[in-house]
């Protein structure tokens, strides 16, 4: 380019780099292009034209197409959201829980016999059960 | 208007599926574009886009928003992969050169046959690979002139230039083949 616009050299070469389309040249230069296409717009054209005709060529090559298989493939190796007990504390969650409401039962039955005297024998099978879920809880 | 690509990153981060899946439908037809020009190879291009989302999902988390164009990103790490099978490519064939060598299109070889897209892919599969990469990023891709001399890490100057020896080349090649017709 020169002080005076864009030389015909200048014109031909970005139209051999970038193509028949100004839109697509850089954008400082696409001013002084298209001074140049209304100055001479016949030479210009030619220019165009042949680069157009290797854009059309171009364009003609197939354009991969995604199958679903392999979104389906890309999708499940992102990044999950994490849940709030991780998976193999999961089963022990559930069995805190059923030993939690074990535990009160208990306590609610030491309340009832403790008055008879039958305390201690209610505690140990009490025991036992709690025991009891917490293993099947944590399996 | 939907998500940018910075708020969609971060809810791939945060583990949204709906997001992953936006991502993929956004951005892998570019990946394949890329991968299946620079490789002349379908399935080698699938596998480049599938390992391009692994460095996605690994980079997600870190990705700090405005720091750098997620596509500019993407498009560097895709050609890296496919450098990386280029290079592999080469090896192979010297490891093990073929009996005869190749003596590029000819009126015999029954190139007439081919239908103008596999022509024209063959021909940008025998430029030059830093060649094929502008033609690739300007031309396919549609990145401007100084994005695509940031992604291959060139002067505007030197990605003018390889532009201009690749179609140069690329017209050459096509115009042999139209005459053969």
């Amino acid at each position: 380019m020169t002080r005076d616009g864009m030389t015909p050299e200048r014109f031909e070469t970005l139209a051999e780099a970038f193509g028949g389309n100004v839109d697509r040249w850089p954008t400082a230069e696409r001013t002084e292009a298209s001074r140049l296409i209304a100055a001479d717009p016949a030479w210009t054209g030619r220019v165009l034209a042949r680069a157009d005709e290797l854009d059309a060529m171009l364009a003609s090559a197939a354009l991969p197409v995604a199958s679903g298989a392999l979104v389906d493939r890309i999708v499940a190796g992102a990044p999950r959201a994490r849940p709030r007990w991780p998976a193999w504390l999961a089963p022990a969650g559930l069995g805190a829980g059923l030993a939690a409401a074990c535990a009160a039962g208990v306590m609610l039955g030491m309340q009832l016999a403790a008055p008879q005297g039958g305390g201690e024998a209610l505690m140990t099978a009490a025991d036992d059960e709690f025991s009891l879920y917490l293993d099947e809880g944590a399996g | 208007m939907g998500d940018s690509d910075d708020e969609l990153l971060s809810r791939v981060a945060a583990g949204d599926p709906a997001a992953a899946r936006a991502l993929v439908a956004r951005k892998l037809p570019r990946l394949l574009s890329l991968a299946g020009r620079m490789l002349s190879d379908p399935s080698e291009a699938e596998d480049v886009a599938q390992e391009a989302f692994v460095r996605i999902w690994k980079q997600a988390p870190k990705w700090r928003p405005g720091a750098a164009r997620f596509d500019t990103w993407l498009h560097r790490v895709a050609l890296n992969l496919c450098y990386d099978r280029l290079r592999r490519r080469r090896e192979v064939a010297t490891a093990n050169p073929p009996e005869q060598a190749d003596e590029g299109p000819g009126p015999d070889r029954g190139l007439q046959a081919l239908d103008a897209g596999r022509r024209v892919a063959e021909a940008l599969g025998r430029l030059p690979d830093r060649q094929r990469e502008a033609i690739v990023l300007c031309h396919y891709q549609e990145l401007g002139n100084i994005e695509a001399a940031d992604v291959m890490g060139v002067s505007v100057e030197a990605l003018e230039s390889l532009l201009g020896r690749g179609r140069r080349s690329l017209r050459a090649a096509l115009m042999d083949l139209k005459e053969d017709a």
